[in-house]
């Protein structure tokens, strides 16, 4: 039996042990690597930094507000928790209006943990005038709300998590309907997005942006094709992405620097943020992780190539020997 | 404290479920039939505080909101689908449920069709138009099924069938990155939160 062969009758849990060694490594011994930011992440970065206020606006007086769903529990937490963290990172470094709601009773605790995860490093970050905790509402309701908030948000969602009469908040103060609360951000392991294209933006106009599994990926490029989603972070590689940005421009300590440029983004000195101890592991978990999955690519591609070979190899000696 | 017990209980249970990697055993077992309960255990007392108290007793019986006696009783309709004689009741609120599915219909057909086809039926001005444009046509006509796909007709439909392959292992990189990153994030858990070994 030649190498070939053996390979072909190889247990496959040692495939596994070479595929958990292959990501165990790499998340050890961190290296860096290079953050290459695409088109829909983007789109959607820029969007939500549009929504900041200007240099002498007052955060409350803004009339333009970021909604993040979290439509998954805990089984997706790894690609869709960081894309989270990022997102609510980047609307508390610019004090731009988010809200926070969900549809899943699991998915509750998960948005207290982003949101607790992000605040602890932004002390002047208050609820109720700066960021809302909607809460969970259950998913019956879901259409209401949704078509609800198109004409009256306070009047949809009524009390928040805290049990606070919505109308009665500070940060409403502009803030009326899908016209101010102008993105939704879906985030879920299925097409949870499609019901906010349907009804909030087919009916409202509102913006719609996607942060998806990597599975699902592929079944939002139709949308993002057409525009009607605004853009779309994909998997542990967009939240990676959103990262970046963050980093690179809304936490940049140039007060100068923090608008979107191509230039500033090819700057080299931003590709060590893996190794930089300035910058908090839970805001670069999602670049660490995607140093793990470039080493598992590869050992996937060898063993896949190692496969074929072996396979043709076999096949063209079974026809030899007649 | 608590977050280091919960810590070793989480990490613990990681450890039973990828123990069926090497084979089938009582831990894994253990570790699933914990996930089911858990997560009925959390669902329940979670709807009845979010949802009846909310938006039954306390309008009911508190407000005196008598108007919502009405969907209270075609909700508990549902109830009978366990009655072999009066399963029938329990079809009042499926309908209901349904009228509001064919509410969406219109919107659906706008977002999920119209301006989808619109999409497609943009002027081809540069390589990626003129790429979506052969792909749909061909893809459209491989799922004719009248006529039988042989001779050049053939021939065009084996274009749609290269872009369908191409679709599907874009998707299945995609499943590949989206397990990978499962088992990234798990391992994450292990060496950051767990043995603090990454900071």
């Amino acid at each position: 039996m030649n190498l070939f062969e053996r390979l072909q009758k190889l247990d496959r849990r040692w495939i596994f042990l070479v595929v958990a060694v292959a990501i165990i490594l790499p998340l050890i011994f961190p290296f860096n690597s290079k953050t290459y930011t695409t088109d829909p992440t983007e789109k959607l970065y820029r969007l939500i930094d549009s929504y900041a206020p200007g240099p002498h606006e007052k955060a409350i007086e803004k009339d333009k507000a970021v909604l993040m769903v979290f439509t998954h529990d805990a089984s997706t937490m790894p690609e869709l928790f960081p894309m989270e963290v990022a997102i609510l990172r980047h609307c508390f470094e610019r004090k731009i209006k988010v809200f926070t709601m969900t549809f899943i009773p699991s998915a509750a605790p998960i948005m207290d943990y982003a949101i607790n995860t992000v605040k602890e490093e932004f002390p002047e970050i208050k609820s109720g005038e700066h960021y809302v905790n909607f809460g969970y509402k259950i998913g019956a309701l879901a259409l209401p709300i949704v078509l609800g908030m198109g004409e009256d948000i306070a009047e949809a969602v009524d009390i928040d998590a805290e049990g606070r009469k919505v109308s009665s908040l500070p940060i409403m103060k502009n803030v009326k309907n899908y016209n101010e609360m102008n993105l939704i951000m879906d985030f879920s392991g299925s097409s949870a997005g499609g019901m906010w294209i349907t009804y909030a933006r087919s009916k409202y106009g509102a913006n719609v942006g996607v942060g998806v599994t990597a599975v699902m990926a592929a079944d939002e490029y139709p949308y993002l094709q057409t525009g009607q989603i605004t853009g779309m972070l994909a998997g542990l590689k967009g939240a990676a992405e959103y990262e970046k940005l963050v980093d690179v421009f809304a936490s940049n300590p140039d007060p100068a620097k923090r608008e979107f440029s191509r230039e500033l983004l090819k700057d080299p000195k931003w590709d060590d943020a893996i190794t930089n101890q300035n910058i908090q592991y839970k805001f670069k978990q999602a670049r660490i992780g995607m140093n793990a999955q470039s080493v598992a690519h590869i050992m996937i591609i060898v063993f896949i190539l190692i496969g074929n070979i072996g396979y043709f190899i076999t096949k063209y000696k079974q026809k030899q020997q007649g | 404290m608590f977050e280091i017990v919960s810590n070793w209980v989480a990490a613990f249970l990681t450890l039973c479920i990828f123990s069926f990697l090497y084979k089938d055993n009582p831990f894994y077992r253990f570790a699933e039939y914990l996930f089911v309960g858990v997560t009925a255990g959390y669902t329940i007392p979670l709807t009845w505080e979010q949802a009846f108290i909310p938006y039954v007793y306390r309008p009911l019986f508190l407000q005196h909101k008598f108007v919502l006696l009405i969907p209270a009783i075609i909700g508990i309709l549902y109830i009978f689908t366990f009655n072999r004689k009066l399963n029938w009741l329990s079809r009042f609120p499926i309908a209901f449920g349904m009228g509001i599915v064919g509410m969406g219909v219109p919107l659906s057909m706008h977002a999920s069709v119209l301006v989808q086809m619109h999409g497609a039926m943009i002027p081809i001005e540069n390589i990626n138009t003129l790429l979506v444009f052969i792909g749909t046509v061909t893809i459209l006509l491989y799922f004719y099924f009248s006529k039988a796909h042989t001779g050049t007709y053939g021939k065009v439909v084996k274009i749609g069938i290269w872009y369908m392959m191409i679709g599907f292992g874009a998707s299945f990189g995609y499943t590949v990155m989206a397990r990978i990153s499962l088992l990234i994030g798990r391992i994450q858990f292990l060496v950051a939160d767990v043995l603090h070994i990454i900071k």
